[in-house]
């Protein structure tokens, strides 16, 4: 079928890609599987003329990381939670919005916002609400000087204030504060994405559906979800992709630290990981990458293969 | 634009063939042969300089750069602030894997350790021994090296941080320093009629009195952790880390021992740290003292000083401040950190350039006027003893009050202490083993576990294994 | 449109509805309203906060309870956030290296998802898995090699030393040029995709009706699929002068000169001070007057972002 004239002219239309993509990209590629398996590899060392042994340390070295499941754990974790989380809002978020007239287009503007924000700085900000001031956190000598804005709200409401990310607050809480902290940066592209198929969807099925008198509910689990499919997919990919090099969202709320005061590291990830050896340990650096890489590409293949069985058109 | 299309299309003809010669190409120079001492001022040189100076500093930096092209016009200094301290290690790292790295650079101890493993930092020790001269543009002449009078002139303490490598030689020079210092509210202390603390004992003397005026303040603030942590090794003799032999000394019983103090220190309510208190605890001392928790002394840094006055809205003060030296273990041997950038030189191919670099180097760190108006800029201490032959600054070090001129006052400390300064060693490793002993301070402190020696004997633990695991061990 | 397709529906079928049923849709349209209320309150929070920090005075900042509303309005840390940094010169880098990367980015997408979507070639599939695949490596690996690379194009800077060309030693150093802010990012996976997608939908037919016409493939390309293709892009375009807007960590690398830095960069410089603690207020200012821009062109091409971004996914 493929003559070899049109074969060499699509090649054409390619080249000035393929080309910036082997120096930028395929080049780094091959140089990090290259730095993973030099032992010890450190280019600092390299640019002075040492020689690194080649074989499989740095990988062993990842792995038997006494933190390295710790870390694993809070990026599936996280992954897990935000991911179905932010996609199902999105999408009950983008029905609504599809439902309603008046003050759609204002209201669109307003979910897009958080789009178009720098996420560390943003982080900064939700640190600012959750945080507490003060001293002897959780001991009998307690002093709190500002709950946080947060707090004030639950405490106008009754409720007891929360420790969320300060000394001695729980896993849970701050597992809770990172989850809505990704969940609303996430949201606006999920309901871009979402709102834009649902506009798109063929308005007959949902005429079908009201002459049969179908439930509210019923059509969304059977029609607007089905429809949307391919949609979904597509958001739930992207975010668990995302989800897996999940880091600077950590460092906004908890800083270098990367978790609270007196738990330093208990919500770093792979991403941490790679950072923090990025200076010293490179070679180390590049096998975590490399893991991460698999992992993310397993995921993937699921989510694919998951789709494909359940993607109705 | 076109040079690169240009470079481009050389890409595109060699890409086929040489997809490894990026690396086999990337290389440093030979290190300078620094047999010739001579400096040809009729040939034009030109180098570069990182540093993190803001923009009054730079001004400053600029104005003693048109004096220096006056005695020497055929040097040209470009200089350019990269960013943060840990910007500049970042990017002289990776230039250095592709032997581009600057010719001066604003450092850290544990920046050089990491620079040497590339062998890339000139050590200083010929240069400064060398006693040849240079002819000045206006025909006066310099000894190429430092003078006996010189180097005296440097404090002690700043001088020997360039040595803290562990093969005795010298490889930095101090280019402005700072020091931890107690900042205390002098009104409170008169008032209530305390005394300044001048050991640890003392201090938690006064801790307890001022929870008894006050049980809603927390009496002190220590911003370092780490400090604190390295600061109480140096002052006990206990052991904390070594620049050769096995590094990370620091899980010790007399170390366990202090943290453990200090931990009931922290569950009194007496003190709160950066970490603990979620930013600089000046925040809590330039407080209202009428508010709950403020501070009533701050060991913080001397170069943090402007921000420990504690100015109204409206231009008055809520009180005055005191500075002093920080509490000591044992008041005959003290010792108080020392901080702040050095400069280190870069090896490089054209020995011209090393000795453009020193010449300069050697400029900003012995020209008296540089260092007290560098110093009234920045807040950063001189590091020449004699920066008070500048009589602007001299006169501006008397007239220092604890209100509106802190920083003044705190270098006035830091001047008297020149003697109790002291250097942690510097290794590939030791700014690891700075953070771990930080988040060690963090743990120990704050930790709800039951059974405490356990928990500190486990945080220590796993402190060194970590240090050990980033050094690679 | 279609929504008015349902609104005529609505209308027709109000008129048969009982009174009840008209109450029990008033109750949903109130839930829903107040649903989407409330999540959009949630959404702008930080925002509002961000806003009402950068009014207030430090001390007021400082207060130990936070007020909802500042006290005393004050915009001198605008000013400040301002005048710190050198912002117009900032402004303007930025726009240029925007701009360029965007126009060279565009030919480079269109030319790319053409090929991809129309044409036929060995290993089509293939090397398009293989394209997206490496949209799920970690960036920061990315970094350290390409470093190397711009800073000794292929060895040619050593080249120029060796052989004493400082023309190939400039050809070979790419730091501190524009061309380093533009050229590495040229290729996005992301809008390639995207915009293949987009190609896929515009029917075969046409392209074959074309063929037999004689029409060339570029013409073709020109005249028709652009065309079709232009709300996606401009989402694109929208979408990479983001980038340049928000890309902090390669320019700060690569770039960091007077005459080349960007925006990020010029703020986070100017207020990385060395010691001290960050006067939040200012910090906040400089956030809001670097987002404002972006809000703005945002709000007014919002259209075009949903459309381009949301037919990415139809054929997903």
């Amino acid at each position: 079928m493929v003559d070899g004239k049109k074969s060499w002219k699509a090649w054409l239309y390619l080249a000035p890609a393929i080309v910036l993509l082997l120096i930028f990209t395929a080049w780094p590629i091959f140089n990090t599987v290259r730095m993973s398996l030099l032992e010890g590899y450190n280019a600092m060392q390299a640019s002075a003329g040492v020689k690194f042994n080649f074989g499989f340390k740095n990988f062993v070295d990842v792995i038997s990381y006494g933190n390295f499941l710790d870390y694993l754990w809070n990026t599936i974790l996280l992954c897990f939670l935000t991911v179905p989380i932010s996609t199902l809002l999105a999408l009950i978020i983008a029905v609504c919005l599809n439902a309603i007239k008046p003050f759609q287009r204002l209201l669109q503007t307003i979910f897009f916002l958080p789009y178009v924000t720098n996420s560390i700085a943003i982080g900064m900000v939700f640190a600012a609400m959750f945080n507490m001031v003060g001293n002897n956190f959780g001991d009998p000598n307690e002093l709190v000087i500002t709950a946080g804005i947060i707090n004030n709200v639950i405490e106008f409401f009754g409720g007891e204030r929360i420790n969320w990310i300060n000394a001695g607050s729980s896993y849970f809480h701050n597992m809770f504060v990172m989850t809505v902290y990704i969940v609303w940066n996430a949201l606006p592209f999920k309901i871009l994405v979402l709102l834009g198929g649902l506009q798109s969807v063929n308005k007959q099925y949902y005429e079908a559906a009201k002459v049969d008198g179908t439930s509210r509910l019923r059509t969304f689990t059977r029609i607007t979800v089905p429809l949307l499919s391919p949609m979904i997919t597509y958001v739930v990919i992207t975010g668990f992709i995302g989800g897996f090099k999940e880091y600077s969202s950590i460092v906004g709320i908890f800083g270098n630290n990367m978790g609270p005061t007196g738990d330093p590291d208990r919500l770093n990830t792979m991403v941490g990981y790679i950072y923090k050896s990025l200076s010293l340990q490179p070679g180390r650096a590049s096998a975590a990458a490399l893991i991460l890489f698999a992992i993310i590409f397993v995921v993937t293949l699921l989510n694919l293969y998951i789709s494909k069985k359940n993607t109705h058109y | 634009m076109k040079r690169k299309i240009v470079s481009l299309l050389l890409v595109l003809a060699m890409l086929a063939t040489s997809l490894l010669l990026a690396t086999s190409c990337v290389g440093n120079g030979p290190a300078a042969g620094l047999s010739e001492f001579e400096f040809d001022t009729s040939k034009p040189v030109t180098i570069t300089f990182y540093h993190t100076m803001g923009e009054s500093l730079r001004a400053v930096l600029d104005k003693h750069i048109a004096r220096f092209n006056e005695i020497y016009p055929n040097i040209t200094v470009e200089h350019k602030q990269v960013g943060s301290y840990d910007d500049v290690r970042e990017q002289i790292k990776t230039e250095i894997t592709v032997g581009d790295q600057p010719n001066i650079a604003y450092c850290y101890p544990d920046h050089v350790a990491l620079y040497n493993l590339a062998l890339a930092v000139q050590t200083l020790d010929d240069l400064i021994a060398a006693t040849n001269t240079v002819t000045r543009a206006d025909g006066t002449t310099e000894q190429l090296g430092l003078t006996a009078d010189q180097v005296d002139n440097f404090i002690d303490g700043y001088y020997n941080e360039g040595k803290q490598f562990g093969d005795g030689k010298m490889y930095t020079l101090p280019m402005s320093k700072s020091t931890e210092v107690l900042y205390y509210n002098k009104t409170f202390f008169t008032e209530h009629n305390l005394s300044v603390p001048t050991t640890w004992e003392e201090l938690k003397a006064v801790c307890a009195q001022i929870k008894e005026i006050d049980p809603n303040s927390i009496p002190l603030g220590y911003d370092s952790e780490s400090n604190w942590f390295i600061t109480m090794c140096e002052q006990l003799g206990t052991p904390y880390t070594s620049a050769t032999g096995s590094h990370f000394l620091f899980d010790n019983e007399d170390n366990h021992a202090f943290v453990k103090e200090f931990r009931e220190w922290y569950k009194a309510g007496y003190v709160t740290t950066q970490a603990i208190s979620g930013g600089y605890t000046s925040a809590l001392f330039t407080k209202n003292p009428a508010e709950d928790g403020n501070c009533y002394m701050c060991i913080g840094s001397s170069a943090g000083a402007n921000h420990q006055i504690p100015e109204n809205e409206d231009g008055t003060f809520k009180f005055e401040v005191g500075i002093a030296s920080v509490p000591q273990a044992n008041k005959e041997a003290p010792k108080v950190i020392s901080q702040g950038p050095s400069l280190c030189i870069f090896k490089k191919a054209d020995a011209q350039e090393v000795l453009a670099s020193w010449l300069f180097v050697k400029y900003l760190t012995t020209t008296v006027d540089f260092q007290a108006e560098f110093g009234m800029a920045s807040g950063y201490v001189p590091v020449l003893e004699n920066v008070t032959d500048n009589e602007v600054y001299a006169a501006e070090l008397a007239a220092a009050n604890g209100y509106e001129s802190l920083p003044l006052l705190a270098t006035k400390v830091c001047l008297e202490q020149a003697n109790a300064y002291y250097t942690s060693p510097a290794f590939n490793g030791s700014s690891t083993a700075r953070d771990e002993v930080g988040k060690l301070m963090q743990i120990c402190l704050t930790s709800t576990e039951a059974d405490v020696d356990a928990m500190i004997k486990k945080a220590f633990k796993d402190a060194v294994a970590e240090c050990k695991y980033q050094a690679g061990e | 449109m279609a929504s008015k397709a349902v609104t005529t529906m609505n209308a027709r079928d109000m008129q048969q509805v009982s009174a009840k049923q008209r109450v029990v849709k008033g109750a949903v349209q109130f839930f829903l309203y107040a649903f989407l209320i409330l999540m959009a309150l949630i959404i702008v929070f930080p925002f509002y906060f961000m806003l009402i920090s950068s009014v207030k005075e430090l001390a007021e900042y400082r207060q130990t309870v936070q007020t909802l509303w500042p006290n005393k309005i004050v915009l001198y840390n605008y000013v400040e956030a301002f005048n710190t940094a050198n912002l117009g010169r900032l402004f303007m880098n930025t726009l240029y290296v925007g701009l360029v990367s965007t126009i060279l980015s565009l030919v480079i997408t269109v030319l790319t998802a053409f090929a991809f979507a129309r044409l036929e070639f060995k290993g089509k599939n293939a090397l398009f898995a293989a394209l997206l695949g490496t949209m799920m490596i970690p960036g920061e690996l990315f970094t350290i090699t390409n470093y190397q690379t711009i800073s000794n194009f292929f060895g040619l800077k050593t080249l120029g030393v060796q052989l004493g060309s400082q023309w190939l030693q400039d050809v070979g150093n790419w730091k501190n040029t524009f061309t380093v802010l533009i050229v590495p990012f040229l290729v996005s996976i992301f809008y390639i995709y995207l915009l293949r997608q987009n190609f896929l939908q515009i029917p075969n037919e046409l392209y074959l009706a074309a063929k037999v016409d004689g029409t060339s493939d570029i013409k073709y390309l020109w005249k028709v699929m652009i065309p079709l293709a232009l709300p996606t892009l401009i989402s694109i375009t929208i979408l990479k002068m983001m980038g340049a807007w928000n890309s902090y960590v390669w320019p700060n690398l690569v770039a960091n000169d007077e005459a080349h830095r960007l925006i990020t960069n010029g703020l986070r410089n100017s207020f990385a001070d060395s010691t001290g603690d960050v006067n939040i207020p200012v910090q906040m200012a400089a956030v809001a007057i670097v987002s404002a821009p972006l809000f703005l062109v945002f709000i007014f091409l919002r259209k075009y972002i949903m459309k381009g971004v949301s037919r990415s996914g139809i054929k997903g």
